[in-house]
């Protein structure tokens, strides 16, 4: 499913009668109208900034990358036409900015096969251990969230575009610069390394309790 | 299939349901496992989407730099919805020191006319208040800007510190040579840049 496919991208809240519509917001916004600007940053600020803190695992960073995102979105906003949804449109330029900045940072955005691969620390197990810890049940989404933060920036890059944002690999592999395969096998690899760091955190979680 | 060639698989088919996929999974109850919690994982992915929101600062700065830029321009309509505090405490004021202004361009349009002493004298009262009343507002703008754009409070003041000393000194003139028509010219001029230095100040008082 496409990101632009994966449920409404916009905050599902409640528009009070006096706020104006997207489009309005968008038409006035173009004409320079700073109400209208706060009230479309209002709407999509938790997207895009979710969006860069995933990407990131960076409060500081997200942030910055926010501001650039909305203020190249403002800039932009003339050459709007409509041809797709808006927050699509912003949720793209909000990518391409995050990636603009981790080449900037000579992160690997998607590395080489070599260096995809990660350091035999990153690499997620090939052996299954008799006394692995089960995730059981639901995975609890802040420790979901600990485990996506320590991946490694490429692992995490391709995790966030397809499972939490929705993209397709042909769109990954577009927008990162690299192949479906690669995409398909980072994506494998992040999710191998997550359920290895999701296990560990378990572990030590039953460590303790069961020391204390 | 073995568990390592499995695992290498779940890459291209995630969900394990080409047959060998399927025939390995039906005797090895590891891989069976592995499968069903990288599928946690993933329902679990979806919900991490728009967990978190940007402190004030985000928008604080987004604000500046639009207003940097020139990308917000001046709004002339009616709807006062989102208007800042300042405008709702001085909205009926709003426009009191651009009318001084104008009201100050008339009367030096009348006082270019009468060339009369006493004529002139009989005016100054008039000015006299309204320079009064438009000092009296400048604590209360810098507050405001400084509240909505701190970062252009010192600008401000600076202005507004050269301005009032301009229409100081323009007035200072004028009460020495009444007839003289180039004081009366810089005492609207200065009073007109005050005028212009209280509009910009209003535009970037809105939210």
């Amino acid at each position: 499913m496409s990101a632009a496919g994966k449920g409404d991208l916009t905050e599902p809240r409640q528009q009070k009668s006096t706020e104006p519509s997207e489009a309005e917001a968008i038409e006035r916004a173009k004409l320079g109208d700073a109400e209208a600007f706060q009230a479309l940053y209002d709407k999509h600020k938790r997207r895009v900034y979710s969006l860069c803190l995933r990407m990131t695992a960076n409060t500081a960073e997200a942030e910055d990358l926010t501001q650039e995102a909305f203020l190249q979105l403002y800039r932009k906003i003339g050459t709007f036409r409509g041809e797709s949804a808006f927050s699509t449109w912003l949720h793209r330029l909000s990518v391409n900015v995050v990636l603009m900045h981790l080449r900037k940072k000579s992160l690997p955005v998607v590395s080489l096969e070599e260096t995809t691969q990660g350091t035999e620390e990153d690499s997620p197990r090939k052996d299954f251990g008799a006394d692995d810890v089960a995730l059981a049940g639901s995975i609890d989404r802040l420790q979901l969230q600990r485990a996506v933060d320590s991946l490694p920036p490429g692992y995490r890059m391709i995790f966030v575009l397809h499972d939490v944002e929705g993209y397709e690999h042909n769109e990954i592999a577009k927008i990162a610069g690299c192949s479906i395969g690669n995409s398909k096998s980072q994506l494998h690899k992040a999710r191998m390394k997550l359920r290895d760091l999701l296990k560990i955190n378990r572990a030590e979680k039953a460590g303790k309790s069961r020391a204390g | 299939m073995n568990c390592v060639e499995l695992q290498d698989s779940l890459a291209e088919v995630e969900d394990g349901s080409t047959i060998e996929q399927r025939a390995h999974l039906m005797d090895c109850p590891a891989c069976t496992v592995l499968v069903k919690e990288l599928d946690l994982i993933i329902e679990a992915a979806g919900r991490l989407q728009e967990a978190n929101e940007p402190s004030p600062r985000v928008w604080n700065s987004i604000a500046i730099s639009l207003r940097e830029e020139g990308l917000i321009r001046p709004q002339r309509r009616g709807d006062q919805r989102a208007v800042s505090s300042f405008s709702a405490r001085w909205g009926a004021a709003r426009w009191l020191v651009p009318a001084a202004a104008m009201l100050l361009l008339a009367l030096g349009i009348y006082v270019r006319q009468q060339s009369a002493v006493k004529q002139m004298a009989q005016q100054t009262p008039v000015i006299a208040p309204l320079i009064k009343a438009s000092e009296l507002n400048d604590d209360d703008l810098l507050q405001e800007v400084a509240d909505n754009s701190p970062a252009m409070r010192v600008q401000y003041e600076d202005n507004l510190r050269r301005v009032n000393q301009s229409i100081r000194d323009a007035q200072d003139f004028v009460d020495d040579s009444p007839n003289d028509q180039d004081a009366r010219r810089s005492l609207m001029d200065a009073y007109h840049q005050k005028s212009m230095l209280f509009e910009m100040a209003m535009d970037r008082s809105l939210p």
